[in-house]
């Protein structure tokens, strides 16, 4: 499915501002946690940034299904009704390129 | 046989200087920390009675941290970590040559994180929108959040604690460091002191207190001036102050540097004022001379006195009225200092801002200014003041820390010995 490239940069702009990186280098089939190293309050934290970028709520049920950035792509896609498909959001990701899982909280 | 307890470590973050280098010349220079409040960006300071403070200039944490740490947290604690930095290093501890389990932090803080938590609690009475405040606002606001991003970030697995006692919050966590020290509960403790919140709220509670000087907001290095005769209130100050404490014979097993032993301490209450100090002094008189038994001293053997001092009219006069019921004569023969006079009231760091100042005394023999003491109130004036520096050997210094809520504090510490 193709996302809205507004949609989509802006929530790797988002991301990449959270964990100061070039959001170029954030791709849409990475995991929050595994890939880019989001524990589960950094990912709240992100999603409070995103409800603002997007002036949505998010609810605590939809929480659960958002765990790549594809999955956040999609799902704020579909709130704003930009998607095809209404259950994109809660497809399971393709696994991503298993790659090193990097923290961002310590250095 | 109880640990002795002694200090390997300084850390400092205040209105006149990061870094225990750079703060220890100015104070010694009589440098003050106070300059003008230019505005409460984005509403200008019209309404505030007083109109200066001690403000950190130019801070911002990554020039000073290279993790994320500071990222998450409030200012307050941003010193904290920044200034524990420094002190860790100053003391040459390795965290992974320690039991991280017998490594404790204490840190004393009386406001908190009160950037953040102004700033929230404006946009939702503003804007009436509960989903729209800050997911870390609950983690940040909560008192601990200094003592826990400290233990996070040197993997220190020991007692964490904070202390909110207002005004003299680090010096009961120097005070609570050497009982946890003594009783074997750890080797290590990491004390921290700071606070931050020269914020447009807390600001204006101590204005509407009548707390503050407003005498002099056109000359902001007049206004804090503990003693002086023109005195007419305290001066808000910021920062965090860091010492590193352990157990003497831990200290002598890794070779560490020793500046001085904290040789003992007191807490006690009023149970008088929210915020107002009993008159006669007793209270005061007594805290010191517990702190004194404690050690294992007299009254005799006191060479300098590290005051409370805030530069408000009744507290400056009850200090120096308990220093002379218990000193008496020998009240004038010991050199005193207010630190405050140079970095304003810095709150919960006040205890460990003077604690460092008492230990740099007991160590380098020189006693910093007590800027502004122009014209000695004969009701509190005592000979060992003075508006310059001092030199002499220190054996045995007094750290004094009152708080709102009725408490007090002695601290004393005394030349290392090896």
């Amino acid at each position: 499915m193709a996302t809205d490239p507004t949609v989509s940069l802006k929530i790797r702009t988002s991301l990449g501002e959270y964990l100061k990186r070039d959001p170029a280098a954030i791709l849409i089939s990475q995991h929050l946690r595994d890939d880019l190293g989001l524990d589960s309050m950094a990912v709240i934290e992100l999603l409070y940034r995103i409800e603002e970028a997007f002036d949505l709520q998010i609810p605590d049920q939809d929480l659960v299904g958002l765990t790549t950035v594809g999955h956040v792509v999609t799902y704020v896609e579909k709130r704003l009704g930009k998607s095809a498909s209404p259950s994109a959001a809660k497809k399971p990701a393709k696994p991503a390129k298993p790659t090193k899982p990097k923290s961002t909280k310590k250095s | 046989m109880r640990s002795r307890v002694v200090v390997t470590g300084l850390g400092v973050v205040s209105p006149i200087g990061i870094g225990v280098g750079e703060f220890w010349k100015a104070a010694l220079a009589g440098q003050s920390g106070i300059s003008a409040i230019t505005s409460f960006d984005p509403f200008p300071m019209d309404g505030y009675r007083s109109k200066v403070a001690g403000q950190v200039r130019d801070f911002s944490v990554e020039r000073f941290l290279d993790n994320a740490y500071g990222d998450r947290v409030d200012r307050y604690a941003q010193f904290a970590l920044v200034a524990a930095k420094e002190a860790l290093a100053d003391s040459s501890l390795q965290m992974t040559k320690e039991n991280p389990h017998r490594v404790g932090v204490i840190v004393g803080a009386g406001m908190g994180g009160m950037v953040m938590g102004e700033r929230e609690i404006t946009q939702l009475y503003q804007h009436q929108k509960p989903h729209r405040v800050h997911p870390n606002f609950i983690p940040t606001i909560t008192l601990n959040s200094a003592s826990g991003i400290i233990a996070m970030a040197y993997g220190a697995k020991g007692p964490n604690l904070t202390i909110s006692t207002a005004c003299s919050s680090s010096a009961h966590a120097l005070g609570q460091a050497l009982h946890c020290i003594r009783e074997g509960r750890a080797d290590v403790v990491i004390v921290v002191g700071a606070d931050a919140s020269i914020t447009p709220l807390v600001f204006a509670g101590f204005c509407s207190l009548r707390a503050l000087s407003s005498k002099f907001n056109d000359q902001p290095e007049k206004a804090s001036r503990p003693f002086d005769r023109l005195r007419d209130g305290f001066v808000m100050g910021e920062g965090a102050g860091a010492l590193i404490l352990e157990s003497a014979a831990h200290a002598k097993k890794r070779k560490a540097r020793v500046y001085a032993e904290i040789a003992g301490y007191a807490a006690t209450s009023e149970a008088y004022h929210m915020v107002i100090p009993r008159e006669d002094g007793l209270e005061v008189a007594n805290t010191m001379k517990l702190a004194l038994a404690d050690a294992g001293l007299t009254p005799g053997q006191v060479d300098y006195i590290n005051a409370h001092a805030t530069s408000t009219s009744i507290g400056d006069a009850v200090e120096a009225k308990a220093i002379r019921q218990l000193f008496k004569s020998r009240a004038d023969k010991i050199a005193i200092s207010a630190t405050k006079s140079l970095i304003g009231h810095t709150l919960g760091a006040a205890g460990a801002i003077g604690g460092i100042a008492s230990v740099l005394a007991l160590h380098t023999g020189q006693i910093h200014p007590t800027a502004n003491y122009d014209d000695p109130d004969p009701a509190c004036a005592l000979a060992g003041l003075s508006r310059s520096a001092q030199e002499r050997r220190v054996k045995v210094a007094m750290l004094n820390a009152f708080g709102f809520g009725s408490n007090n504090a002695a601290v004393v510490l005394k030349q290392a010995t090896t």
